[in-house]
């Protein structure tokens, strides 16, 4: 069940200019919250930003012996601009913990995984990397930005799967392969892994290609979408995405986590 | 000093005049976690229609300066599974039920109503004729006072459940609408719905909303539909009238009520705060108290207003 509650802003660390973490009370969510999670936060009470946005939990952690929330952003507007600027004890509302999160409960301590990331698709990955260590769960992390500047807590993710499980992508090369993130996954598909699923968050464009390589591959797949959203549990009837079965389904109540082969592709 | 907040409302009546409204309340069940359906004066429910109805392509939504555009196409269960599913629950919980029916046409919304027939969970029946986001029916009825007197007197006659329309503001006279509504049989009016506006994605230069237009709702409207309420009260004396747009404090919920609404419904700001609704109850039994309003019904059209006048050149 979600929560509707209040939270202090306890930190806010800027990577660069583009992306920051922002670092809440914990609250009651924090507890109810498993990888693949979102929240809403509304940025202060003016009008603008006038509705809340949509953010995946990026984290359970805490900050400086205090139970908090992470979230991962990337500036894109003006809901995401107006939460980098919050003072530390500032409250803001949130909603949480929201949407259908991975399936992981069905993982068995041989099974091996793939995580993939593009860009600020990293969000949600952070604490399902955390969880499946802590289970004991092998998992292989993908992960392609832009640049350098895009790819981001690389330094968590070591820590959580190992570096040498960890491979990266840039568009520019200066980081890792110079290339798209699938094509680590194709690389690493030749080279004999084997995956019982791929966890991926990203831009519609990867999840496309993903899509179709899962497809060859005849891999299961659970993708994190994303949309733009006025509420988040399911009554704006907004965010939805096309499906393989005719409807639309929304984002925010049958995902965010969701099989690829029950998204219609074409359509979206 | 206890307030009375109850609120008569044509055959209905409320517990108090703070209801939600249709399209931004889902079938109520979805806030249950966030309030107390019982507390409110009524819910009205995602328009219903005849068969289930998957609605537009997305994108269906996009926020603007102190509001939202939305494109939904009135995406909804259909009336056979919202009576199966989603009513008994509802009744459970003590909600009081308002059906909000749209059609494409004039059968459409009959088809509906008689559906519903003499289901005593339902308190009354909303008339959605108004919604800016459909190719058919919709605001094709709202916009024209013959055609919504001709299809209001059909479901007047297809049903014995309190008849509320919610009419459209994309009109130049509200007051025309609001007549023909009345005199056809409506028992009582909803106003406003959306105002149809458009936004622009300029570095595609596309519409940021699939159906190019959507209806525009939250704080950036509320102004025109007080004077839209207002407007109503003023012609219409007598009709019990759910005011609603942009509403997010008790403020404007009393500001509606003083331009003549007799009750009020929450819009988009459910969106922002599920627990808003229930939080407004509270509020306006304190709001009243601390402005020594013994019962709520005596704020309803008590605007004053100045005589105008004519300009005059100095």
């Amino acid at each position: 069940m979600a929560v509707n509650e209040s939270l202090r802003v306890l930190k806010t660390i800027h990577y660069d200019e583009g992306h920051y973490s922002l670092f809440l009370s914990a609250g009651a969510i924090g507890a109810r919250t498993k990888p693949g999670h979102f929240a809403m936060i509304q940025a202060g009470e003016g009008l603008r930003p006038y509705l809340r946005r949509a953010f995946s939990i990026a984290d359970v952690t805490t900050m400086a012996g205090v139970p908090a929330l992470e979230f991962v952003i990337k500036i894109v507007g003006v809901g995401t601009a107006a939460l980098a600027r919050f003072a530390e004890g500032t409250p803001l509302p949130v909603l949480g913990p929201l949407g259908v999160p991975f399936p992981i409960d069905d993982l068995l301590h041989s099974d091996r995984v793939a995580l993939v990331a593009g860009g600020i698709g990293l969000a949600p990955l952070v604490l399902l990397a955390r969880t499946l260590a802590a289970r004991g769960i092998a998992a292989d992390l993908f992960y392609g930005g832009r640049n350098e500047n895009d790819v981001l807590k690389r330094g968590d993710f070591e820590r959580f799967l190992g570096p040498h499980r960890c491979r990266y992508a840039t568009d520019d090369g200066s980081l890792g392969r110079k290339g798209r993130v699938t094509e680590l996954l194709t690389h690493a598909l030749a080279r004999g892994g084997r995956y019982r699923r791929v966890y991926a968050c990203g831009p519609v464009a990867m999840f496309r290609a993903l899509a179709t390589l899962l497809a060859d591959a005849n891999l299961e797949g659970s993708f994190a979408m994303e949309s733009e959203m006025a509420c988040g549990f399911g009554v704006c009837l907004g965010c939805v995405v096309p499906m393989t079965d005719g409807r639309f389904a929304t984002i925010c109540k049958e995902g965010p986590c969701v099989p690829p082969t029950a998204i219609d592709w074409a359509r979206l | 000093m206890t307030v009375d907040l109850s609120t008569a409302f044509g055959r209905l009546r409320l517990k108090n005049p703070i209801a939600t409204a249709s399209g931004t309340f889902g079938y109520g069940l979805e806030f249950a976690d966030y309030l107390d359906l019982a507390s409110l004066g009524a819910i009205s429910v995602k328009g219903l229609s005849r068969r289930p109805c998957h609605g537009n392509p997305p994108p269906r939504i996009c926020e603007t300066d102190a509001g939202m555009l939305n494109a939904i196409g009135l995406q909804n269960v259909g009336i056979d599974a919202f009576l199966a599913e989603k009513l008994p629950e509802l009744a459970r919980l003590g909600a009081t039920v308002i059906a909000n029916v749209w059609g494409d046409t004039e059968e459409d919304y009959v088809a509906v109503v008689e559906r519903i027939g003499h289901e005593r969970r339902v308190a009354a029946v909303e008339v959605n004729v108004s919604c800016p986001n459909v190719v058919r029916g919709g605001m094709v009825f709202g916009n024209n006072p013959e055609a919504l007197a001709a299809l209001v007197k059909r479901i007047r006659s297809a049903t014995r459940h309190p008849l509320v329309v919610k009419l459209s503001p994309n009109v130049t006279d509200i007051v025309a609408s609001a007549r023909a509504a009345v005199d056809a049989g409506a028992d009582a009016l909803s106003l406003i719905n959306t105002l149809v506006g458009l936004a622009i994605d300029l570095e595609r230069r596309e519409p940021k909303i699939g159906f190019t237009t959507g209806g525009l709702s939250g704080p950036a409207i509320r102004p025109i539909a007080l004077r839209m309420v207002w407007e109503v009260r003023t012609a219409l004396p007598k009709i019990p009238i759910f005011g609603m747009g942009g509403i997010e404090t008790v403020e404007h919920v009393v500001e509606f009520l003083v331009a003549g609404a007799n009750a009020v419904q929450i819009g988009t700001a459910n969106f922002r705060d599920p627990s808003l609704a229930g939080r407004l109850v509270g509020e306006l039994a304190a709001w009243c108290e601390s402005h020594d309003v013994a019962r709520v019904s005596d704020l309803v059209g008590t605007l004053r207003t100045r005589p105008r006048k004519d300009h005059s050149f100095a």
